[in-house]
Protein backbone atom coordinates (compact mmCIF):
# COMPACT_ATOMS: atom_id res chain seq x y z
CA UNK A 1 0.00 0.00 0.00
CA UNK A 2 1.28 3.57 -0.74
CA UNK A 3 1.51 5.88 2.44
CA UNK A 4 -1.96 7.49 1.20
CA UNK A 5 -3.78 4.71 1.57
CA UNK A 6 -1.62 3.33 4.76
CA UNK A 7 -3.16 6.66 6.30
CA UNK A 8 -6.64 6.27 4.92
CA UNK A 9 -6.83 2.54 6.45
CA UNK A 10 -5.64 4.13 10.04
CA UNK A 11 -8.65 6.94 9.50
CA UNK A 12 -10.88 4.70 8.71
CA UNK A 13 -10.07 2.04 11.38
CA UNK A 14 -9.97 4.72 14.19
CA UNK A 15 -13.23 6.09 13.05
CA UNK A 16 -14.75 2.83 13.04
CA UNK A 17 -13.46 1.84 16.66
CA UNK A 18 -15.73 5.01 17.80
CA UNK A 19 -19.06 4.44 15.97
CA UNK A 20 -19.25 0.73 15.68
CA UNK A 21 -19.22 -0.16 19.40
CA UNK A 22 -21.00 2.85 20.29
CA UNK A 23 -23.85 1.67 17.90
CA UNK A 24 -23.76 -1.76 19.35
CA UNK A 25 -23.68 -0.23 22.99
CA UNK A 26 -26.88 2.59 22.42
CA UNK A 27 -28.81 -0.49 20.39
CA UNK A 28 -28.49 -2.95 23.00
CA UNK A 29 -28.91 -1.34 26.51
CA UNK A 30 -32.60 -0.84 26.32
CA UNK A 31 -33.31 -4.47 25.26
CA UNK A 32 -34.36 -7.04 28.04
CA UNK A 33 -31.92 -9.55 27.49
CA UNK A 34 -32.20 -11.79 29.99
CA UNK A 35 -36.05 -11.72 30.11
CA UNK A 36 -37.34 -11.81 26.46
CA UNK A 37 -38.59 -14.74 25.30
CA UNK A 38 -37.81 -15.98 22.04
CA UNK A 39 -39.92 -14.41 18.82
CA UNK A 40 -40.41 -17.22 16.61
CA UNK A 41 -42.62 -15.54 14.72
CA UNK A 42 -41.23 -12.25 14.07
CA UNK A 43 -40.59 -11.64 10.59
CA UNK A 44 -44.25 -12.66 9.59
CA UNK A 45 -45.05 -9.84 12.47
CA UNK A 46 -44.26 -7.06 9.63
CA UNK A 47 -41.21 -5.30 9.20
CA UNK A 48 -41.21 -2.16 11.38
CA UNK A 49 -42.98 -0.45 14.64
CA UNK A 50 -44.12 2.71 15.23
CA UNK A 51 -47.30 2.36 13.61
CA UNK A 52 -50.19 4.87 14.60
CA UNK A 53 -53.47 2.74 14.76
CA UNK A 54 -52.93 -1.30 14.56
CA UNK A 55 -56.19 -3.71 14.77
CA UNK A 56 -55.74 -7.47 14.39
CA UNK A 57 -58.12 -10.67 13.77
CA UNK A 58 -57.34 -14.33 12.73
CA UNK A 59 -57.16 -13.62 9.05
CA UNK A 60 -55.26 -10.24 9.05
CA UNK A 61 -53.34 -7.65 10.78
CA UNK A 62 -53.51 -3.70 9.65
CA UNK A 63 -51.27 -1.35 10.60
CA UNK A 64 -52.02 2.62 9.91
CA UNK A 65 -48.51 4.29 8.97
CA UNK A 66 -48.47 8.56 8.26
CA UNK A 67 -48.66 7.93 4.67
CA UNK A 68 -49.19 4.20 4.29
CA UNK A 69 -51.42 1.02 5.29
CA UNK A 70 -49.56 -1.97 6.10
CA UNK A 71 -52.01 -5.56 5.93
CA UNK A 72 -50.41 -9.50 6.77
CA UNK A 73 -52.75 -11.55 5.36
CA UNK A 74 -51.75 -14.08 7.61
CA UNK A 75 -52.86 -17.23 5.30
CA UNK A 76 -54.09 -17.17 1.46
CA UNK A 77 -58.22 -16.75 1.46
CA UNK A 78 -59.49 -18.69 -0.65
CA UNK A 79 -61.98 -16.22 -2.21
CA UNK A 80 -61.51 -15.35 -5.99
CA UNK A 81 -61.00 -11.50 -5.42
CA UNK A 82 -60.25 -9.89 -2.12
CA UNK A 83 -60.35 -6.07 -2.42
CA UNK A 84 -59.53 -3.99 0.11
CA UNK A 85 -61.63 -0.97 0.88
CA UNK A 86 -61.62 1.99 3.15
CA UNK A 87 -64.73 2.45 5.55
CA UNK A 88 -66.62 4.87 5.88
CA UNK A 89 -68.07 6.08 9.30
CA UNK A 90 -71.23 4.29 8.95
CA UNK A 91 -69.02 1.17 9.00
CA UNK A 92 -69.54 1.15 4.98
CA UNK A 93 -66.81 0.22 2.19
CA UNK A 94 -65.74 3.58 0.26
CA UNK A 95 -62.86 4.05 -1.80
CA UNK A 96 -60.66 1.31 -2.87
CA UNK A 97 -57.38 1.17 -1.41
CA UNK A 98 -55.65 -2.16 -3.33
CA UNK A 99 -56.00 -5.89 -3.67
CA UNK A 100 -54.29 -9.17 -1.74
CA UNK A 101 -53.33 -11.95 -3.19
CA UNK A 102 -51.17 -14.66 -1.43
CA UNK A 103 -50.49 -14.78 2.42
CA UNK A 104 -47.71 -12.01 3.18
CA UNK A 105 -47.32 -8.13 4.54
CA UNK A 106 -48.80 -5.76 1.83
CA UNK A 107 -47.99 -1.78 1.80
CA UNK A 108 -50.51 0.30 0.33
CA UNK A 109 -50.33 4.10 -0.09
CA UNK A 110 -53.16 5.97 2.17
CA UNK A 111 -53.97 9.56 2.36
CA UNK A 112 -55.83 9.74 4.91
CA UNK A 113 -56.23 7.41 8.46
CA UNK A 114 -58.73 5.21 7.58
CA UNK A 115 -61.59 4.35 10.50
CA UNK A 116 -61.05 1.09 9.47
CA UNK A 117 -60.88 -1.33 6.46
CA UNK A 118 -63.28 -3.79 4.85
CA UNK A 119 -61.95 -6.85 2.74
CA UNK A 120 -64.57 -7.81 -0.20
CA UNK A 121 -65.48 -10.64 -2.68
CA UNK A 122 -66.47 -8.14 -4.86
CA UNK A 123 -67.13 -11.22 -7.63
CA UNK A 124 -69.68 -13.08 -5.22
CA UNK A 125 -70.42 -9.96 -3.39
CA UNK A 126 -69.59 -11.12 0.12
CA UNK A 127 -67.65 -9.42 2.69
CA UNK A 128 -64.84 -11.31 3.75
CA UNK A 129 -63.86 -9.36 7.27
CA UNK A 130 -63.43 -6.10 8.49
CA UNK A 131 -61.50 -3.89 11.01
CA UNK A 132 -61.99 -1.22 13.06
CA UNK A 133 -59.64 1.37 14.07
CA UNK B 1 -0.98 -8.91 -15.26
CA UNK B 2 -2.96 -9.67 -18.39
CA UNK B 3 -2.89 -7.84 -21.65
CA UNK B 4 -6.80 -8.95 -22.86
CA UNK B 5 -9.45 -9.88 -20.36
CA UNK B 6 -10.96 -12.86 -19.79
CA UNK B 7 -14.02 -13.73 -17.78
CA UNK B 8 -12.34 -15.68 -15.04
CA UNK B 9 -8.97 -16.57 -15.39
CA UNK B 10 -9.11 -20.12 -13.65
CA UNK B 11 -6.37 -22.31 -12.29
CA UNK B 12 -5.87 -25.12 -10.90
CA UNK B 13 -6.01 -23.53 -7.26
CA UNK B 14 -8.80 -20.95 -7.96
CA UNK B 15 -10.84 -24.10 -9.18
CA UNK B 16 -10.16 -26.20 -5.78
CA UNK B 17 -10.73 -22.75 -4.01
CA UNK B 18 -13.86 -22.09 -5.32
CA UNK B 19 -15.24 -25.83 -5.01
CA UNK B 20 -14.19 -25.27 -1.20
CA UNK B 21 -16.11 -21.67 -1.33
CA UNK B 22 -19.19 -23.59 -2.82
CA UNK B 23 -19.43 -26.44 -0.36
CA UNK B 24 -18.74 -24.14 2.16
CA UNK B 25 -21.55 -22.29 1.23
CA UNK B 26 -24.22 -24.92 0.89
CA UNK B 27 -23.17 -27.12 3.67
CA UNK B 28 -24.01 -23.94 5.65
CA UNK B 29 -27.49 -23.08 4.38
CA UNK B 30 -27.67 -27.38 5.27
CA UNK B 31 -26.92 -27.11 8.25
CA UNK B 32 -28.78 -23.67 8.91
CA UNK B 33 -31.96 -25.37 7.67
CA UNK B 34 -32.09 -28.60 9.38
CA UNK B 35 -31.35 -26.55 12.67
CA UNK B 36 -34.15 -24.32 11.95
CA UNK B 37 -36.35 -26.94 11.24
CA UNK B 38 -35.75 -29.07 14.33
CA UNK B 39 -35.65 -25.81 16.91
CA UNK B 40 -38.38 -23.38 14.84
CA UNK B 41 -40.09 -25.61 12.65
CA UNK B 42 -43.32 -22.66 12.55
CA UNK B 43 -40.66 -20.82 10.49
CA UNK B 44 -41.43 -20.18 7.20
CA UNK B 45 -39.42 -20.52 3.78
CA UNK B 46 -39.03 -17.45 2.83
CA UNK B 47 -37.71 -16.10 6.51
CA UNK B 48 -35.30 -18.96 6.73
CA UNK B 49 -33.67 -18.27 3.32
CA UNK B 50 -33.38 -14.24 4.61
CA UNK B 51 -31.81 -15.21 7.89
CA UNK B 52 -29.56 -18.44 6.13
CA UNK B 53 -28.63 -16.14 3.51
CA UNK B 54 -28.11 -12.98 6.24
CA UNK B 55 -25.75 -14.60 8.46
CA UNK B 56 -24.01 -16.53 5.61
CA UNK B 57 -23.19 -12.74 4.20
CA UNK B 58 -21.75 -11.70 7.65
CA UNK B 59 -20.03 -14.96 8.43
CA UNK B 60 -18.26 -14.42 5.13
CA UNK B 61 -18.04 -10.91 5.47
CA UNK B 62 -15.80 -11.23 8.78
CA UNK B 63 -13.63 -13.76 7.38
CA UNK B 64 -13.12 -11.73 3.96
CA UNK B 65 -12.28 -8.82 6.26
CA UNK B 66 -9.33 -10.78 8.73
CA UNK B 67 -7.62 -12.27 5.25
CA UNK B 68 -5.75 -9.10 4.74
CA UNK B 69 -4.18 -8.24 8.38
CA UNK B 70 -3.67 -12.46 8.41
CA UNK B 71 -1.86 -12.06 5.66
CA UNK B 72 -0.03 -9.59 6.28
CA UNK B 73 0.84 -11.14 9.68
CA UNK B 74 1.48 -14.72 8.70
CA UNK B 75 2.79 -15.92 5.53
CA UNK B 76 0.80 -18.63 5.40
CA UNK B 77 -2.19 -16.94 4.26
CA UNK B 78 -1.27 -15.55 1.28
CA UNK B 79 -3.03 -17.84 -1.06
CA UNK B 80 -6.79 -16.93 0.74
CA UNK B 81 -5.47 -13.40 -0.26
CA UNK B 82 -4.58 -14.44 -3.62
CA UNK B 83 -8.49 -15.85 -3.58
CA UNK B 84 -10.01 -13.41 -1.98
CA UNK B 85 -12.00 -11.42 -4.56
CA UNK B 86 -14.07 -14.92 -5.60
CA UNK B 87 -15.08 -15.33 -1.51
CA UNK B 88 -16.11 -11.35 -1.90
CA UNK B 89 -18.38 -12.09 -5.30
CA UNK B 90 -19.67 -15.10 -3.37
CA UNK B 91 -20.77 -13.19 -0.18
CA UNK B 92 -22.34 -10.61 -2.41
CA UNK B 93 -24.22 -13.42 -3.92
CA UNK B 94 -25.40 -14.19 -0.43
CA UNK B 95 -25.74 -10.81 0.58
CA UNK B 96 -28.09 -10.35 -2.51
CA UNK B 97 -30.35 -13.35 -2.10
CA UNK B 98 -30.75 -11.92 1.51
CA UNK B 99 -31.67 -8.58 0.58
CA UNK B 100 -33.51 -10.13 -2.51
CA UNK B 101 -35.85 -12.23 -0.40
CA UNK B 102 -36.29 -9.33 2.19
CA UNK B 103 -37.35 -6.80 -0.24
CA UNK B 104 -39.89 -9.31 -1.66
CA UNK B 105 -41.17 -10.47 1.81
CA UNK B 106 -42.03 -6.61 3.20
CA UNK B 107 -41.97 -4.65 0.39
CA UNK B 108 -42.82 -6.23 -2.86
CA UNK B 109 -46.66 -6.90 -2.61
CA UNK B 110 -48.85 -3.76 -2.32
CA UNK B 111 -48.64 -0.81 -4.62
CA UNK B 112 -46.20 0.94 -3.22
CA UNK B 113 -42.93 0.64 -5.18
CA UNK B 114 -40.57 -1.80 -3.49
CA UNK B 115 -37.66 0.96 -3.22
CA UNK B 116 -40.02 3.53 -2.25
CA UNK B 117 -41.64 1.41 0.12
CA UNK B 118 -38.39 0.20 1.91
CA UNK B 119 -37.71 4.05 2.31
CA UNK B 120 -40.99 5.66 3.31
CA UNK B 121 -42.13 3.07 5.35
CA UNK B 122 -40.91 3.56 8.71
CA UNK B 123 -39.94 7.22 8.59
CA UNK B 124 -38.78 7.15 12.45
CA UNK B 125 -35.37 8.26 11.31
CA UNK B 126 -34.68 10.43 14.15
CA UNK B 127 -34.93 7.36 16.57
CA UNK B 128 -32.04 5.14 16.87
CA UNK B 129 -33.83 1.55 18.35
CA UNK B 130 -36.64 1.95 16.20
CA UNK B 131 -34.35 3.51 13.20
CA UNK B 132 -35.27 2.19 9.41
CA UNK B 133 -32.88 -0.79 9.22
CA UNK B 134 -33.54 -1.44 6.13
CA UNK B 135 -32.21 1.32 4.28
CA UNK B 136 -28.98 0.61 6.24
CA UNK B 137 -28.81 -2.91 4.26
CA UNK B 138 -29.92 -1.52 1.40
CA UNK B 139 -26.77 1.28 1.28
CA UNK B 140 -24.59 -1.65 2.22
CA UNK B 141 -25.83 -4.19 -0.30
CA UNK B 142 -25.40 -1.45 -2.59
CA UNK B 143 -21.59 -1.16 -1.80
CA UNK B 144 -21.07 -4.69 -2.21
CA UNK B 145 -22.69 -4.58 -5.37
CA UNK B 146 -20.23 -1.89 -6.93
CA UNK B 147 -16.87 -4.00 -5.43
CA UNK B 148 -18.45 -7.19 -6.99
CA UNK B 149 -19.55 -5.50 -9.93
CA UNK B 150 -15.72 -3.72 -10.05
CA UNK B 151 -13.66 -6.79 -8.62
CA UNK B 152 -12.24 -7.76 -12.29
CA UNK B 153 -8.83 -7.28 -13.58
CA UNK B 154 -10.73 -5.34 -16.43
CA UNK B 155 -12.01 -2.32 -13.67
CA UNK B 156 -8.81 -2.37 -12.23
CA UNK B 157 -6.78 -1.65 -15.10
CA UNK B 158 -9.15 1.27 -16.20
CA UNK B 159 -10.38 2.49 -12.84
CA UNK B 160 -6.72 2.63 -11.98
CA UNK B 161 -5.21 0.54 -9.22
CA UNK B 162 -5.53 3.79 -6.63
CA UNK B 163 -9.09 4.73 -7.17
CA UNK B 164 -10.05 1.27 -7.26
CA UNK B 165 -7.79 0.35 -3.77
CA UNK B 166 -10.13 3.40 -2.79
CA UNK B 167 -13.12 2.13 -4.11
CA UNK B 168 -13.17 -0.89 -2.32
CA UNK B 169 -11.93 0.25 1.24
CA UNK B 170 -15.71 1.33 1.05
CA UNK B 171 -15.99 -2.05 2.57
CA UNK B 172 -15.42 -1.06 6.13
CA UNK B 173 -18.07 1.21 5.58
CA UNK B 174 -20.45 -1.15 4.24
CA UNK B 175 -19.04 -3.40 7.40
CA UNK B 176 -20.56 -0.46 10.08
CA UNK B 177 -23.61 -0.38 7.78
CA UNK B 178 -23.95 -4.18 8.00
CA UNK B 179 -23.30 -3.90 11.98
CA UNK B 180 -25.83 -1.26 12.53
CA UNK B 181 -28.34 -3.31 10.46
CA UNK B 182 -27.92 -6.17 12.50
CA UNK B 183 -28.14 -4.68 15.73
CA UNK B 184 -30.87 -2.31 14.79
CA UNK B 185 -32.76 -4.81 13.03
CA UNK B 186 -32.70 -8.32 13.97
CA UNK B 187 -31.40 -7.94 17.77
CA UNK B 188 -34.43 -5.78 18.27
CA UNK B 189 -36.94 -7.91 17.30
CA UNK B 190 -35.22 -11.28 18.35
CA UNK B 191 -32.80 -10.58 21.13
CA UNK B 192 -30.21 -13.51 21.69
CA UNK B 193 -27.20 -13.12 24.09
CA UNK B 194 -25.46 -15.36 21.62
CA UNK B 195 -26.35 -13.90 18.73
CA UNK B 196 -24.94 -10.63 20.07
CA UNK B 197 -22.04 -11.82 21.54
CA UNK B 198 -21.26 -12.93 18.51
CA UNK B 199 -21.03 -10.03 16.58
CA UNK B 200 -19.33 -8.23 19.02
CA UNK B 201 -16.78 -11.00 19.07
CA UNK B 202 -16.38 -10.32 15.21
CA UNK B 203 -15.54 -7.10 15.48
CA UNK B 204 -13.26 -7.39 17.87
CA UNK B 205 -11.47 -9.68 16.15
CA UNK B 206 -11.56 -7.50 12.90
CA UNK B 207 -10.89 -4.37 14.84
CA UNK B 208 -7.81 -6.18 16.96
CA UNK B 209 -6.00 -8.12 13.86
CA UNK B 210 -6.33 -4.85 11.20
CA UNK B 211 -4.75 -3.17 14.69
CA UNK B 212 -2.29 -5.47 15.54
CA UNK B 213 -1.22 -5.15 11.54
CA UNK B 214 -1.05 -1.44 11.42
CA UNK B 215 1.28 -1.06 14.65
CA UNK B 216 3.32 -3.57 13.14
CA UNK B 217 3.54 -1.56 9.78
CA UNK B 218 4.00 1.71 12.06
CA UNK B 219 7.10 0.03 13.27
CA UNK B 220 8.73 -0.06 9.68
CA UNK B 221 7.58 3.69 8.59
CA UNK B 222 9.23 5.03 12.42
CA UNK B 223 12.59 2.90 11.75
CA UNK B 224 15.60 5.80 11.62
CA UNK B 225 18.15 6.13 8.75
CA UNK B 226 21.22 8.05 8.97
CA UNK B 227 21.74 10.50 6.53
CA UNK B 228 25.31 10.75 4.93
CA UNK B 229 25.91 13.41 2.06
CA UNK B 230 22.45 13.09 0.95
CA UNK B 231 22.14 9.22 1.02
CA UNK B 232 20.46 7.48 3.62
CA UNK B 233 22.30 4.42 5.54
CA UNK B 234 19.91 1.39 5.68
CA UNK B 235 21.31 -1.77 6.71
CA UNK B 236 23.78 -4.39 6.09
CA UNK B 237 24.14 -6.88 2.99
CA UNK B 238 24.22 -9.38 5.54
CA UNK B 239 20.75 -8.51 6.83
CA UNK B 240 19.36 -9.51 3.05
CA UNK B 241 18.59 -13.38 2.31
CA UNK B 242 19.43 -14.49 -1.35
CA UNK B 243 16.61 -13.36 -3.47
CA UNK B 244 15.02 -11.48 -0.97
CA UNK B 245 14.21 -7.94 0.40
CA UNK B 246 14.27 -6.03 3.07
CA UNK B 247 11.75 -3.02 3.27
CA UNK B 248 12.63 0.41 4.33
CA UNK B 249 10.60 3.68 4.43
CA UNK B 250 12.39 6.23 2.07
CA UNK B 251 10.48 9.94 1.84
CA UNK B 252 7.18 8.32 3.34
CA UNK B 253 7.30 5.61 1.06
CA UNK B 254 7.82 2.34 0.89
CA UNK B 255 11.36 0.73 -0.93
CA UNK B 256 12.22 -2.91 -1.17
CA UNK B 257 16.01 -3.60 -1.55
CA UNK B 258 16.14 -7.07 -3.67
CA UNK B 259 19.51 -9.07 -3.00
CA UNK B 260 20.17 -11.82 -5.84
CA UNK B 261 23.49 -13.22 -7.92
CA UNK B 262 25.75 -11.01 -5.75
CA UNK B 263 23.68 -7.55 -6.75
CA UNK B 264 21.08 -5.46 -5.13
CA UNK B 265 18.38 -3.50 -6.80
CA UNK B 266 16.00 -1.40 -4.99
CA UNK B 267 12.12 -0.63 -6.15
CA UNK B 268 8.83 1.17 -5.09
CA UNK B 269 7.29 -1.33 -2.59
CA UNK B 270 4.12 -0.86 -4.27
CA UNK B 271 2.80 -3.33 -6.81
CA UNK B 272 0.56 -1.37 -9.47
CA UNK B 273 -1.93 -4.73 -9.53
CA UNK B 274 -3.57 -3.87 -5.80
CA UNK B 275 -0.99 -2.39 -3.82
CA UNK B 276 1.01 -5.34 -2.62
CA UNK B 277 4.19 -5.40 -0.74
CA UNK B 278 7.00 -6.50 -3.42
CA UNK B 279 9.19 -6.30 -0.53
CA UNK B 280 7.56 -9.58 0.63
CA UNK B 281 7.59 -11.54 -2.40
CA UNK B 282 10.86 -13.35 -3.51
CA UNK B 283 12.42 -13.14 -6.89
CA UNK B 284 11.28 -15.61 -9.59
CA UNK B 285 12.73 -16.36 -12.79
CA UNK B 286 15.21 -13.39 -12.62
CA UNK B 287 11.78 -11.10 -11.46
CA UNK B 288 10.65 -9.68 -8.22
CA UNK B 289 7.18 -11.41 -7.61
CA UNK B 290 4.32 -9.95 -5.94
CA UNK B 291 2.91 -12.44 -2.90
CA UNK B 292 -0.59 -11.40 -3.41
CA UNK B 293 -1.39 -11.70 -7.26
CA UNK B 294 2.47 -12.94 -8.93
CA UNK B 295 2.38 -9.72 -10.91
CA UNK B 296 6.64 -9.45 -11.96
CA UNK B 297 8.62 -6.78 -12.40
CA UNK B 298 12.44 -7.47 -13.60
CA UNK B 299 14.49 -5.71 -10.65
CA UNK B 300 17.08 -4.03 -12.54
CA UNK B 301 14.23 -1.34 -14.40
CA UNK B 302 11.05 -1.87 -12.43
CA UNK B 303 9.36 -3.02 -15.35
CA UNK B 304 7.19 -6.20 -16.19
CA UNK B 305 8.90 -8.31 -18.57
CA UNK B 306 7.32 -8.08 -21.86
CA UNK B 307 4.55 -7.93 -23.39
CA UNK B 308 3.21 -6.76 -19.79
CA UNK B 309 3.27 -3.17 -19.42
CA UNK B 310 3.36 -2.09 -15.68
CA UNK B 311 6.36 -0.33 -13.94
CA UNK B 312 7.14 0.87 -11.04
CA UNK B 313 9.70 3.14 -9.78
CA UNK B 314 13.62 2.44 -9.34
CA UNK B 315 15.92 3.84 -7.00
CA UNK B 316 20.08 4.05 -6.86
CA UNK B 317 21.95 1.82 -4.23
CA UNK B 318 25.92 1.89 -2.79
CA UNK B 319 27.60 0.08 -0.67
CA UNK B 320 30.17 1.22 1.57
CA UNK B 321 31.99 -1.82 2.80
CA UNK B 322 28.78 -3.93 4.01
CA UNK B 323 26.54 -1.47 4.81
CA UNK B 324 24.05 -0.29 2.25
CA UNK B 325 23.05 3.13 1.34
CA UNK B 326 19.98 4.51 -0.59
CA UNK B 327 19.41 7.41 -2.79
CA UNK B 328 16.15 8.81 -1.88
CA UNK B 329 14.75 10.77 -4.51
CA UNK B 330 12.96 8.00 -6.87
CA UNK B 331 13.91 7.61 -10.40
CA UNK B 332 10.77 7.38 -13.09
CA UNK B 333 8.68 4.55 -12.83
CA UNK B 334 10.70 1.92 -15.20
CA UNK B 335 13.88 3.59 -15.59
CA UNK B 336 17.39 1.22 -15.82
CA UNK B 337 19.41 1.56 -12.54
CA UNK B 338 22.33 -0.49 -13.10
CA UNK B 339 22.31 -2.85 -10.19
CA UNK B 340 24.88 -2.63 -7.23
CA UNK B 341 27.37 -5.49 -7.50
CA UNK B 342 29.24 -6.84 -4.46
Amino acid sequence: MTSGLRKAHKYIWLLLLIIVPLIMILSVKDLEIFSSESDTTSQSNGSKKGSLKTSENELIKASVFESHLEIILKATLKTSSSVVYEMDTKGNKSTIIGQLTAAGIYNFNINNLPKGIIIYDDLKQVEITKLKF
Amino acid sequence: MGLDYKLVLWNAHKKTYDKIIVVSMLLYIIMFAAITFVFNSETSIETLVIRAFGSLAIIMLHIILVIGPLARLNTNFLPILYNRRHLGVSMFIAALIHGGFSMFQFHALGDVNPVYSLFTSNMDYGSLTNFPFQVLGFFALLILFLMASTSHDFFLGNLSAKVWKRLHMMVYFGYALIIAHVFLGAFQQETSLFTIGIMVLGFIVVASLHLITGFKERKIDTTKTKEKEGWLEVCNISEIEEDRAKIFTVENERVAIFKHNGKLSAIHNVCKHQGGPLGEGKIIDGCITCPWHGYQYLPSNGQSPPPFTEKVATYELKLDGETVFINPKAFEEGTEVKPCKF
